[in-house]
């Protein structure tokens, strides 16, 4: 009833003026804000790690202005349909599933991805995969919710505990404190974790599972587009070809992950 | 109507149906028991009994279910005295035990102004009879004050049972897979944001409704015979 | 054991918790002005009888009081509510449009769910209101504009101030909600001070602490109004 009533006026507002979403000469990026190393935002909402300095990075080619919105991560794609920003840019990798609601520029970056366990765990020294996978049959695996990780998960280890969380935060409180017997991750995020103090007794897990041994896994990072912005999307993807060219992803890259992990244009 | 995706939504939430349940009945039957407990204790005379009832109460009516939640669950969960105590573990460790237990806590208190509501609205002169005729303190709460409490307050604590059915629903923040945990699951990887959102709240308005029309056979079964 | 308690005040955590409880106050009371004026307008149908909508009124209180908070505050944040923005916008708040759209969807969310409860105890003050004093004054020949304003909303308002202050309190705690959708509210700064500073326990305390004292002070607050109001209206 609210809506309806909300509608009607949606409607009527709409002779009053156009949308402008945007000011002129800005581009609105979406992103998580709370998942290091790639997007950190602080308590005044200022944004900082690899999605930010790429985002500067095209902003700065298309000569627009960046403004970041900070934007609980399975709400990144319903929120850019709904135009409250204009691109995703947001460690987000492309999948199929995504596809059917967004489309994505080219990929910028591909990451590999690790489980992590306590050092006293049995599956601390495990290096093939196969051993991995029987190994986790029944224990408690940690993911974020929405992400390619969580997809992995329930497709290849459906006899094991999926856990999901909202946030990488409230997933690395848990394994911590032991709700959770392991995490999966991409390895800069689990890095991270580990470099913390609470991680002391953490380790990765040998076996290092690439993008592309799964689709689940996705094909590479990508700035999420709207459907209909065929022209933007041409524009960003350009932007991406140059900065690849110029070496100035492989700079970021190495500067938040220690390794490069950017992709040239094809 | 992409039947498929209905289809999928309806098996995949309704598995979180006996979970909400579960959640939902064992969290009111203790919280009923301590409900019933806090309310003695807060008609009793005893100052300091009365006086914690009324502070539990207080506090518990005063903050958000959510927050009693993340306490428990995150906050306890941060201390090494608690995590190496099994009994303790056992408690918030889990999220499905760790919901119940603050669910349980949570409508403890609203039980005991359910109860203690209908506590006070008995008559004085049922007691006085009651005394007059010789019966101890227990059998007169036993025949005289709880079963006519029970009936005053039926109508008030049906409604409670409701609102102790919407409150599982925040366990899915704490990874339990009810009703709305699987539901957010869903939605995260198919976007079908309506539809999903929609199937979910018809489970939950068929269970209240199952619920309501039961606690009204109830009701009218107390009221109408003995009249 | 890591307390924390100096975290909180070195991390400037302090100050943001605070502006988290102010955020909570603005959407409480927004969401309670616009659930109370949905909860008169719906109240009045229903106790009027009005065909159909009252069969409407019907189906939004029911589906609203049965259906978890979370969810609805779930479905209105992620379905494409672009129209949102665009009153947003259309009232010259382009800006607050997309920084306040969590701002906006939480004081609609909540509106809604409040406006449900605010129904009823309209509805039920209503329903109170002797029948004979209608009746009296439509005898007196009163125009019923005036029959409104002197005898009913007087006595609704008096007979419905308890169920108002239980709606209230109900609405402040349920603004704790929209934190699981982004809104920087107190649960919401709490949550991310918990996990930035890995000390849950005391910023949950804390958060705690200040919904219990925005409790407290409203309903002295309330108590003083109903002295008021019983006052006035000894006829």
């Amino acid at each position: 009833m609210k809506l309806k009533l909300l509608s009607l006026a949606a409607v009527l507002a709409c002779g009053l003026g156009p949308v402008a979403h945007a000011a002129e000469g800005e581009l609105v990026i979406g992103t998580e804000g709370a998942y290091p190393p790639f997007s950190m935002a602080d308590a005044n909402g200022n944004v900082t790690g690899f999605d930010a300095d790429v985002g500067n990075a095209v902003c700065e080619k298309l000569q627009l202005k960046c403004r970041f919105v900070v934007q609980a991560f399975d709400g990144l794609i319903p929120a850019l349909n709904a135009k409250r920003f204009d691109v995703i840019i947001s460690g987000m990798s492309i999948t199929d599933e995504r596809q059917k609601q967004i489309d994505f520029s080219n990929s910028y970056g591909e990451f590999p991805n690790q489980f992590v366990v306590k050092k006293e765990s049995e599956l601390a020294g495990v290096k093939d995969f196969d051993t991995l996978k029987k190994d986790l049959s029944g224990l408690r695996i940690g993911v974020q919710s929405g992400t390619t990780h969580a997809a992995y998960v329930e497709k290849n280890m459906p006899d094991a505990q999926l856990m999901t969380y909202d946030t990488l935060d409230q997933m690395q409180i848990d394994l911590s404190s032991g709700r959770l017997d392991t995490s999966f991750a991409d390895t800069s995020a689990q890095n991270d974790f580990l470099a913390k103090p609470e991680a002391a007794d953490f380790q990765l897990v040998g076996v290092v599972i690439d993008s592309a041994s799964d689709a689940t896994l996705g094909k590479g990072l990508g700035i999420g587009i709207r459907k209909d912005e065929g022209e933007l999307k041409e524009r960003i993807n350009q932007a991406l070809c140059d900065l690849g060219e110029e070496g100035t992803l492989k700079t970021a890259s190495e500067k938040w992950f220690k390794l490069d992990i950017s992709q040239k244009c094809k | 109507m992409d039947w498929d995706l209905l289809h999928r939504a309806v098996t995949t939430i309704g598995k979180g149906v006996g979970t909400t349940l579960t959640l939902a009945s064992v969290s009111l039957a203790i919280g009923f028991c301590l409900g019933l407990g806090l309310a003695v204790m807060r008609v009793s005379g005893n100052r300091l009994m009365s006086g914690f009832a009324e502070y539990y109460s207080a506090v518990f009516r005063g903050t958000p279910l959510l927050v009693q939640l993340f306490l428990f669950y995150y906050g306890l969960g941060q201390f090494d005295f608690v995590r190496d105590n099994p009994v303790l573990w056992w408690v918030i460790g889990g999220g499905m035990h760790c919901a119940i237990m603050a669910l349980a806590l949570n409508t403890a208190a609203y039980t005991s102004e359910i109860l203690r509501g209908g506590l006070i609205s008995i008559p004085a002169g049922l007691i006085e009879a009651a005394k007059a005729a010789g019966m101890s303190r227990a059998l007169r709460f036993r025949r005289i004050e709880f079963p006519l409490a029970i009936r005053q307050a039926l109508p008030a604590y049906g409604n409670e049972m409701v609102l102790v059915i919407k409150g599982t629903s925040l366990a899915s923040t704490i990874t339990v897979l009810e009703i709305t945990g699987h539901a957010k699951r869903l939605m995260s990887q198919t976007y079908a944001i309506f539809e999903i959102f929609t199937i979910a709240g018809i489970f939950y308005l068929l269970i209240n409704a199952a619920l309501i029309l039961a606690i009204r056979r109830i009701e009218n079964r107390l009221t109408s015979p003995g009249r | 054991m890591e307390f924390g308690l100096m975290q909180l005040w070195e991390g400037g955590w302090a100050g943001a918790l605070l502006r988290g409880a102010s955020v909570t106050i603005l959407v409480g009371v927004g969401a309670m002005l616009l659930g109370l004026a949905t909860g008169i307008a719906c109240g009045l149908i229903k106790w009027a009888r009005v065909v159909p909508l009252n069969w409407l009124v019907d189906i939004y209180t029911t589906v609203v009081r049965g259906v978890p908070e979370l969810l609805i505050i779930y479905l209105l944040f992620f379905s494409s509510v672009e129209f949102v923005a665009r009153i947003g916008t259309a009232f010259g708040w382009a800006g607050l449009a997309e920084t306040g759209y969590p701002f906006l969807i939480g004081i609609i969310a909540i509106g809604a769910i409040s406006g449900s409860y605010s129904t009823e105890v309209v509805r039920g003050a209503l329903a109170a209101i002797p029948t004979g004093h209608v009746e009296a004054a439509r005898a007196l020949g009163m125009p019923k504009a005036r029959i409104f304003r002197r005898i009913i909303l007087p006595q609704m308002l008096r007979i419905a101030a308890p169920g108002v202050n239980n709606v209230w309190q109900a609405t402040m705690k349920d603004t704790a909600l929209i934190s699981v959708v982004g809104l920087q509210e107190l649960m919401r700064t709490a949550f991310v001070g918990a996990g930035s500073t890995r000390s849950p326990f005391i910023f949950y305390l804390v958060a705690g602490a200040v919904y219990l004292a925005i409790t407290f002070v409203s309903q002295s607050g309330f108590k003083r109004a109903e002295r008021a109001l019983v006052l006035k209206g000894r006829a």
